[in-house]
């Protein structure tokens, strides 16, 4: 008697997302995210100088190794792209309450689709560019749609599945890069050989706009661009976006009101999946790795592209500075290390700095419910007093 | 032991106030929820509050319990002002409160919900312990290690009374606690409360729009219009009619009053005050004369009498099966154009399951649902919308709406296509039909992009029966339609359900409330373990003979 969408989230889960969701707000969300993020960056200068570096050498290093010249910018929008692009899709399939998690084996199965379309067919010109990309989505859309498919098969948590499928993942390119008829590289002379697959042909690299010395916009960040405008667009502007908004915010009124829940939240997971696929498309064809097939590849992409939709609210368009900002730590992280700070002290910071995003709202949101009480702006749930009472 | 406490309570006298109310106001916008309330509730006695939808009462609660932070005026705990900033001050001063819509998680047990917010370890046995002990102490059965969502509506208003009781609360508050009970439950509820009143001393402020029950239960009644305070008695020295009309602020008509009070207008039973649960509860067994036989009554309910016309609805044969129960056997029913039929029985016969049904909820493991003649293909999403059918869910907060998108989303939730064009949703022709609607069917917002979260109990109705009726269904499903409506609402409900008819719509009304069958339906099938026992037109129909429907007797 309960439809249920793939993966819709429990009362508690649906409750969460309402309150990650976007909603008019007053000045106070902002204010105190200020507050937020200056004390996170406080606490941030506080470790460093605690584990004996310099905050002010390390901004420094932050700022040189991501913004200082056109070289440091290029390198961060390298890492924009796919960011974004995991971003995204995780916007996407939270809108429709079936929460993907999985996008860090998701990139990696695009990859590997992008790479074995790259090496394994003769195919020429720009085509094999765009049969690469093609190819990543489909692969990694449909390895999310399992998730969908064992959902409604098995009962499974979509969550629990999309997050256990990364390993498996792991596993299937960790295989094919060692095996020679699958992806291994060739054997040159004696040398021994990685486990990686052969560099990509030229035809299939993402090409750029803009020389060398100068600011350089891969094709990627076009992509990624795109896709969130399309995907704002989409969600917000038609029936289609409609009807994903009411599967995520009440599965059984929208099945009652006609809308495939299924279908529909399956196909939401795939496009999660495909866009992810996409981003290891672009990981694998874009300058910013060695445009090989590597297991290691994935660098976390997927799982800072969730925190990217998480700090941004699941709004796309939204995650576009958000997606630079983490583009900005990751290309900077690398110059941090370099004076002397710990590289996990990045990730600390990575990590401080979405808290202070993502907890103001859920604390404004709180404190509005209980001091004007009712229903400000829409926070006010039906649990609230028994939420009211959990807090007393 | 109640003769001790009868002691006790002639020795404190019945009237000092537990909490007094001094021109307490509050505005949401250009709404003014409560507008300079006074009020004095004293303890041992229960006190009435009646309004209609959006009058404030639920706001004014509210900001009892600290949920809602007033804009001015003094809440007093005997002679002292207090200050109610949060719950936690709420329950510190003993005001405890069981909300309109029930705040329960569905998925965790019932001692579990009951222990939600205490802080400490979690003790299960002593939780089950003091769930029982609080159970047995107010007569209020319930298994403290069942499941919430398997429990009934009357089950559920029993866990959070437990949850209330089990603070001690001097103050109670209930807000229209007996919206989704049986007639039964309900009488229940009121031997619970008189018990925590009478024996216990404690304050109690009941919210309902049934005046029977106002009348019936309570010892003082105030009257909230538009936020205001416009009438205070003590209710033996009030009727009726009179608290309606103070309520609505005109005369209603006698059968909307009927359903409101819980009468039979049909009957001409006076206002006597007596609980509305005795009309159903002591006629099975009042009822000796008038055996009705199967065979009169199962008749195929050939629609209209023989008129000849073809049904608009027909159900054949539905048989429902959940998790190996068998929820509708075989269940069959015709509605013609232009009728009315009501579909009578207590709660838990099987009804929400034909309510799921028709929404599109459940499929039938077997038999079929025809609209105007042609079959439905009940696994397609939408198909019964598609074919002409409208209804209005019996819980509309899990089907009926989606209540954290706006008012005009939810106007146009099931005909989105319409108010788009070329792929795309546009507003305008959106925000053109919500207004039109909200004009129409006076559903009060604060604006057309609120959510419908913000909308009174009754307004939230009114926006599922606008969206409904002006999709031009040919047949009409309303389960339960005027829970938790005003009487000048259901006044309106039920017009608007007519009006319906008139205009050739086949009607299916689905109630446990005879009253409003009674009032509306000109046929009435009754529905008892999931089978139709038997079909009677109107004026036949009399409390004993759907009485021993009602039981089975005829199945
Ligand atoms: N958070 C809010 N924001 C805006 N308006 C609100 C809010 N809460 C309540 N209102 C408005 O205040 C008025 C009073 O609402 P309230 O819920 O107190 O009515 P009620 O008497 O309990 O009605 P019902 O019988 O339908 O439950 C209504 O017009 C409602 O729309
Ligand atoms: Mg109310």
């Amino acid at each position: 008697m309960t439809a249920s969408s793939p993966g819709a989230p429990s009362g508690t889960g649906r409750r969460l997302l309402g309150l990650l969701t976007p909603r008019p707000s007053g000045w106070q969300t902002p204010a105190a995210t200020a507050v937020a993020v200056v004390a996170a960056l406080a606490l941030s200068s506080a470790l460093i100088t605690l584990t004996g570096g310099s905050p002010s050498a390390s901004v420094q290093a932050l700022f040189e190794g991501s913004m200082a010249d056109w070289t440091a910018w290029t390198s961060t929008l390298l890492y924009t792209a796919p960011l974004l692009l995991v971003a995204v899709g995780a916007c996407v399939s939270a809108r429709s309450g079936s929460f993907n998690i999985g996008q860090e084996g998701q990139v990696l199965i695009g990859a590997l689709a992008a790479a074995w379309v790259g090496l394994r067919l003769a195919i020429n010109g720009p085509a094999l560019l765009v049969i690469m990309l093609l190819a990543a989505a489909l692969a990694a859309g449909a390895w999310a749609g399992l998730s969908s498919l064992m959902h409604r098969l098995r009962g499974v948590n979509v969550v629990v599945s999309t997050m256990l499928m990364t390993f498996v993942a792991q596993q299937v390119v960790a295989y094919a890069v060692n095996m020679p008829w699958l992806l291994q590289e060739s054997r040159v002379g004696n040398a021994p050989v990685s486990p990686q697959s052969n560099p990509l042909p030229p035809s299939g690299l993402l090409g750029s706009f803009g020389e060398y010395p100068g600011l350089q916009i891969n094709g990627g960040l076009i992509l990624a661009v795109a896709a969130a405008v399309l995907a704002a667009v989409a969600i917000t502007r038609t029936p289609w976006g409609f009807r994903l908004t009411m599967l995520g915010r009440n599965p059984l009124a929208a099945k009652h009101a006609g809308v495939r829940v299924n279908a529909l939240g399956g196909l939401a997971l795939a496009i999660s999946g495909a866009l992810a696929g996409l981003a290891g498309a672009v990981l694998l064809a874009s300058p910013v790795g060695v445009n090989r097939l590597q297991p290691g590849m994935a660098m976390n992409i997927g799982w800072d592209g969730l925190l990217v939709a998480l700090v941004a609210r699941n709004r796309p368009l939204a995650a576009m500075p958000v997606a630079l900002l983490f583009g900005v730590l990751r290309s900077g992280g690398g110059f941090l290390a370099a004076t002397g700070v710990p590289s996990f002290l990045v990730d600390v910071v990575k990590a401080l700095l979405v808290l202070a995003f993502v907890a103001p709202p859920v604390v404004v949101a709180l404190a509005r419910r209980r001091r004007s009480g009712g229903r400000p702006a829409g926070a006010r749930r039906e649990a609230a007093p028994a939420a009211e009472e959990a807090i007393a | 032991m109640t003769t001790v406490d009868e002691r006790a309570r002639e020795l404190t006298p019945p009237s000092t106030p537990a909490l007094r109310l001094r021109g307490v106001s509050k505005r949401y916008g250009p709404v003014v929820a409560s507008d300079n309330v006074d009020l004095d509730v004293n303890h041992g006695e229960i006190h009435g509050l009646l309004g209609e939808n959006g009058a404030g009462k639920s706001t004014l609660m509210k900001i009892l319990l600290g949920l809602v932070q007033r804009d001015s005026g003094t809440i007093m705990r005997g002679d002292t002002p207090v200050a109610v900033r949060d719950p936690q001050d709420a329950v510190a001063l003993g005001i405890g409160m069981v909300h309109q819509h029930f705040s329960l998680i569905d998925a965790l047990t019932v001692w579990e919900n009951v222990i939600l917010g205490d802080t400490g370890r979690i003790d299960r046995a002593a939780a089950c312990r003091q769930v029982e002990e609080v159970s047995r102490r107010y007569g209020l059965p319930i298994d403290p290690t069942a499941r919430v969502e398997r429990l009934s509506a009357g089950e559920r208003q029993r866990v959070e009374l437990i949850k209330c009781l089990r603070r001690d609360p001097s103050v109670l508050i209930l807000d229209e606690p007996t919206s989704v009970l049986t007639q039964a439950e309900s009488a229940e509820l009121f031997t619970v409360l008189r018990h925590v009143v009478r024996a216990e001393n404690r304050a109690v402020i009941l919210i309902s729009h049934k005046l029977a029950e106002i009348t019936a239960a309570t010892d003082r009644v105030t009257v909230l219009r538009k936020g205001k305070v416009v009438f205070h008695s003590p209710t033996g020295d009030t009727t009726p009619p009179e608290l309606a009309r103070w309520m609505v602020g005109r005369d209603v008509s006698l059968r909307a009053e009927g359903a409101a009070l819980g009468m039979l207008p049909v009957d001409g039973a006076a206002p006597s005050g007596d609980p509305p649960a005795q009309t159903t509860a002591e006629s099975p067994s009042g009822a000796e004369a008038e055996a009705v036989t199967p065979a009169e009554t199962t008749a195929e309910p050939a629609a209209g009498a023989g008129s000849g016309i073809a049904p608009a609805l027909r159900l054949r044969d539905l048989t429902v099966v959940i998790d190996g129960v068998t929820v509708l056997s075989e269940l069959s029913l015709d509605v013609a154009p232009g009728e009315i039929v009501g579909l009578y029985g207590v709660e838990g016969n099987g009804q929400s399951t034909l309510g799921d049904l028709l929404s599109g909820l459940v499929l039938p493991s077997s038999g079929t649902v025809e609209l105007t003649g042609r079959p439905v293909e009940l696994e397609r999403p939408g198909a019964l919308h598609r074919a002409g059918l409208g209804i209005i869910p019996e819980d509309r907060h899990s089907s009926g709406v989606v209540l954290d998108m706006s008012v005009a989303e939810n106007l146009v939730m099931k005909s989105i296509g319409d108010v788009s064009g070329r792929g795309f949703v546009s507003r305008r022709k959106m925000h053109a039909v919500a207004r039109r609607l909200a004009a129409e069917f006076n559903i009060v917002a604060p604006s057309l992009d609120a959510p419908v979260r913000s909308l009174s109990g009754g307004n939230q109705q009114r926006v599922v029966l606008a969206r409904e009726l002006s999709a031009g269904p040919s047949v009409l499903v309303a389960a339960q339609p005027t829970h938790g409506l005003d009487v000048g609402a259901i006044e309106d409900m039920y017009q608007r359900l007519r009006d319906a008819a008139s205009e050739g719509v086949a009607v299916l009304l689905i109630s446990t409330e005879l009253e409003e069958v009674m009032a509306l339906a000109s046929r009435i099938a009754v529905i008892c373990s999931g089978r139709i026992t038997g079909v009677l037109p109107a004026a036949e129909a009399t409390a004993e003979r759907l009485g021993m429907l009602v039981g089975g007797v005829a199945a």
